[in-house]
């Protein structure tokens, strides 16, 4: 009989949900946004669902991301820069150094054999994170998916100063008024976030290969901009938003392998597919 | 199985000692709001600068900046004093410490040097003289102190330093040895002069000989007493050290700070008779490799406690060192002695980074530490607003992975005052995600 184990990766704006038999079996991801917040269980059932699987035919599950805690049919939880570790290096096995911006932080991790050897964060500031692109979009009023392709027309990339988020926005604005084209501010505000990113990963050792995730590693404009600064290739995993949960994933099967192997008795939440409790 | 949400604890204090120390702050600053009344003279003075034994032996009562704006901070009552400087264009990127208490001077003397309302722990008292000094320790003192007498002009002030030699692989420091303590020991007389000049009082030579004679014993009972805490389970960590460290860093030279380690001596003896540690599941030994703590968050280090981590050593607030190891050269002057233990305690890890490739003596010191003490991981806090710290954390981080093992580190970041710097869920999830690093050294190491 074959096992299925699953990950969660409750992000800041999306959840991730990767089931794991021999295989993928299904992911899905969905927004995590506010309203959302109590329906991680909708994320799961769905992704169950692609798989043609119910909760009961999950054998182990590991909720990550900042909302792992409130999981409450979870059976463990592991920090997000574990599971990005461990699926990152699933996906691409030569990558040492990994960058991962998310909604609301961006992160550096270095691996060593699939593990993790040292990581920085910074959420301190939106600059260098998902928000940062978000509130740019916004001001341009261009769709976020569009951010990357249209940065690529650029001609000249414009000099974005602020490192604040709030005040970018304001030069940002500015810049437009005064002729600037919209291409080439994008252009900008991804050189800004490529050195915030660098400047952060700087403090770890920086070795190849170098990978992106998160929501940023869809944007093509700012990887070829992290590409400039970083002076190396930049590889991304096919689908760079689920190797939190995916690590997740890979976590349970080892957690639920081992147990089988040592004989010893595996605990379980015992908690049902029921809303994730933020706020209760 | 599912963590669950715990209830927030205050943190738990692991010695009688530690949870005493309040008594001793609360002493410090009343001493300094009472001695007008008492005939007594205040210098507002900074924390390793050589002359706590000169203060000592001449009656004079210390106010310590550095002390009073770490309770604001643990008080959680920094944030007006911090607004009141900034009002007057201090940055919010200067030594919080230096404008928290810039802060609270400014709002002193708006009240004519009267107590400032609601002050924690009733304050400090305003001043008689300033004893700036940087001491190769910290930049900001030489400019706090002058900064400070544009609210207090009428209040001398004696900035004072004190070098030690740099390190160089290539040179043999001992042979630079006698320049700098020659320099050091003048620099300690004329703040003899200064404080006699301006205070009218006269140097009791017997008296400063003992109170120094009292430190040493004071700075031996300190190490016998921390080093105990190699014990596994370690029966002391650094979030009562935060605590322990005030007699050895604010009443150096009295009774009281001796008294105190004696009994902390005694008290770790108990526990490690008992077999008491400070987790409940000792799994973790960790080194507090750098920084000054947000004294606002003392509370992560019981985060830590109860994950199995624990804190057996320290670089911060280890002020002292066991005498017989710096191999003092003897004199009959107290503050030539003063000078060449000053000295002695920055550089006796130099011959040490001589022998060690690439080596840096910070470095060295957190080797000798993580050995001794058999930790598995070190910890820096990158405080913003403490240059003094601050810089040269990554460095010595790097360095100690290149030299001596790929151990693991977490550099966390706030500041000492300054709470807006802070957010405790973050904080929370890299200790998360550096214990379950730890563990898969611990792992890699079992194999």
């Amino acid at each position: 009989m074959s096992r299925h184990f699953a990950g969660i990766d409750i992000g800041s704006t999306m959840t991730k949900v990767v089931i794991l038999g021999d295989k993928i079996e299904a992911s899905y991801i969905g927004p995590t946004g506010p309203e959302h917040r109590k329906l991680a269980n909708k994320v799961m059932e769905e992704a169950l669902s692609r798989a043609n699987l119910s909760f009961k035919d999950l054998d182990y599950i590991v909720a990550t991301g900042y909302g792992r805690i409130n999981v409450p049919f979870a059976d463990k939880q592991v920090t997000e820069i574990t599971c990005h570790a461990r699926g990152l290096h699933y996906f691409l096995p030569t990558v040492q150094t990994i960058i991962d911006i998310g909604g609301q932080d961006s992160k550096g991790i270095k691996i060593k054999n699939g593990k993790v050897s040292g990581f920085v964060m910074n959420d301190k500031c939106a600059a260098g994170t998902g928000r940062f692109m978000e509130v740019i979009a916004d001001a341009l009023a261009v769709p976020l998916e569009k951010l990357g392709e249209l940065s690529l027309t650029a001609t000249k990339p414009a000099f974005i100063s602020s490192t604040c988020t709030v005040f970018a926005e304001h030069e940002v604005t500015n810049q437009l008024a005064n002729g600037e084209s919209t291409a080439n501010l994008v252009a900008g505000i991804h050189d800004a976030i490529a050195a915030r990113v660098f400047g952060l990963l700087n403090k770890l050792k920086i070795e190849p290969d170098v990978a992106v995730t998160g929501g940023g590693a869809k944007n093509i404009g700012l990887v070829k901009a992290i590409e400039a600064r970083f002076k190396c290739k930049i590889l991304v995993p096919p689908e760079p938003l689920i190797t939190g949960a995916m690590g997740a994933a890979l976590i349970g099967k080892e957690t639920y392998e081992n147990s089988v192997k040592s004989g010893e008795t595996l605990l379980r939440s015992g908690k049902g597919l029921r809303e994730a409790t933020f706020f209760n | 199985m599912s963590e669950e949400k715990k209830a927030k604890t205050p943190r738990a204090l692991a010695t009688k000692a530690a949870a005493s120390i309040g008594k001793f702050v609360k002493n410090n600053l009343a001493s300094s709001v009472t001695a007008r009344s008492e005939g007594k003279k205040v210098a507002y003075a900074y924390i390793a600068d050589g002359q706590d034994e000169i203060m000592r032996a001449m009656d004079i009562v210390p106010g310590w900046g550095e002390s009073f704006a770490g309770v604001c901070s643990a008080r959680r009552d920094a944030e007006r004093f911090l607004q009141k400087a900034e009002s007057d264009n201090f940055s919010r990127s200067l030594c919080t410490y230096a404008t928290c208490t810039l802060g609270f001077d400014m709002i002193r003397e708006e009240l004519n040097g009267e107590p400032v309302p609601g002050a924690s722990w009733g304050g400090m008292g305003r001043p008689d003289v300033i004893l700036g000094s940087g001491q190769l320790l910290c930049d900001p003192r030489f400019k706090w102190p002058q900064a400070t007498q544009h609210y207090l002009q009428d209040v001398p002030i004696f900035v004072s330093n004190m070098y030690y030699p740099p390190f160089d692989p290539k040179v043999d420091h001992k042979e630079q040895e006698k320049f700098y303590v020659k320099y050091a020991k003048d620099e300690l007389y004329a703040c003899v002069r200064f404080l006699e000049k301006h205070l009218g009082k006269k140097m009791d030579w017997d008296r400063l000989a003992a109170t120094v004679e009292l430190s040493d014993k004071t700075w031996d009972i300190f190490i016998d007493a921390y080093e105990l805490r190699k014990a596994v389970p370690t029966p002391m960590d650094t979030g009562d050290a935060m605590n322990t460290m005030v007699p050895v860093t604010f009443n150096l030279g009295t009774q009281e700070a001796y008294d105190f380690y004696k009994d902390l001596y005694n008290e770790l003896k108990q526990k490690i008779a008992e077999g008491k540690g400070v987790a409940q599941n000792e799994k973790y030994r960790l080194l507090w490799g750098a920084g000054l703590p947000s004294w606002f968050a003392l509370g992560d280090f019981q985060y830590f406690n109860d994950k199995g981590a624990v804190f057996p050593v320290e670089i911060t607030y280890r002020g002292g060192e066991k005498t017989e190891r710096l191999d003092l050269p003897k004199t009959n002057d107290p503050l030539e002695h003063i000078a060449w233990r000053w000295m002695r305690y920055w550089t006796h890890w130099y011959d040490k980074a001589r022998k060690r490739p690439g080596s840096l003596p910070k470095v060295e010191r957190i080797i000798e530490y993580i050995e001794d003490y058999k930790c598995d991981g070190v910890v820096f806090h990158s405080a913003f607003s403490c240059r003094s710290w601050h810089a040269g954390i990554i460095t010595q981080a790097n360095v100690l992975k290149k030299i001596y093992s790929d151990i693991p580190v977490l550099i966390m970041e706030g500041d000492i005052v300054d709470i807006s710097s802070y957010n405790e869920a973050d904080t929370h999830a890299r200790i998360d995600a550096f214990i379950e690093t730890l563990e898969t050294a611990k792992k890699k190491g079992r194999k």
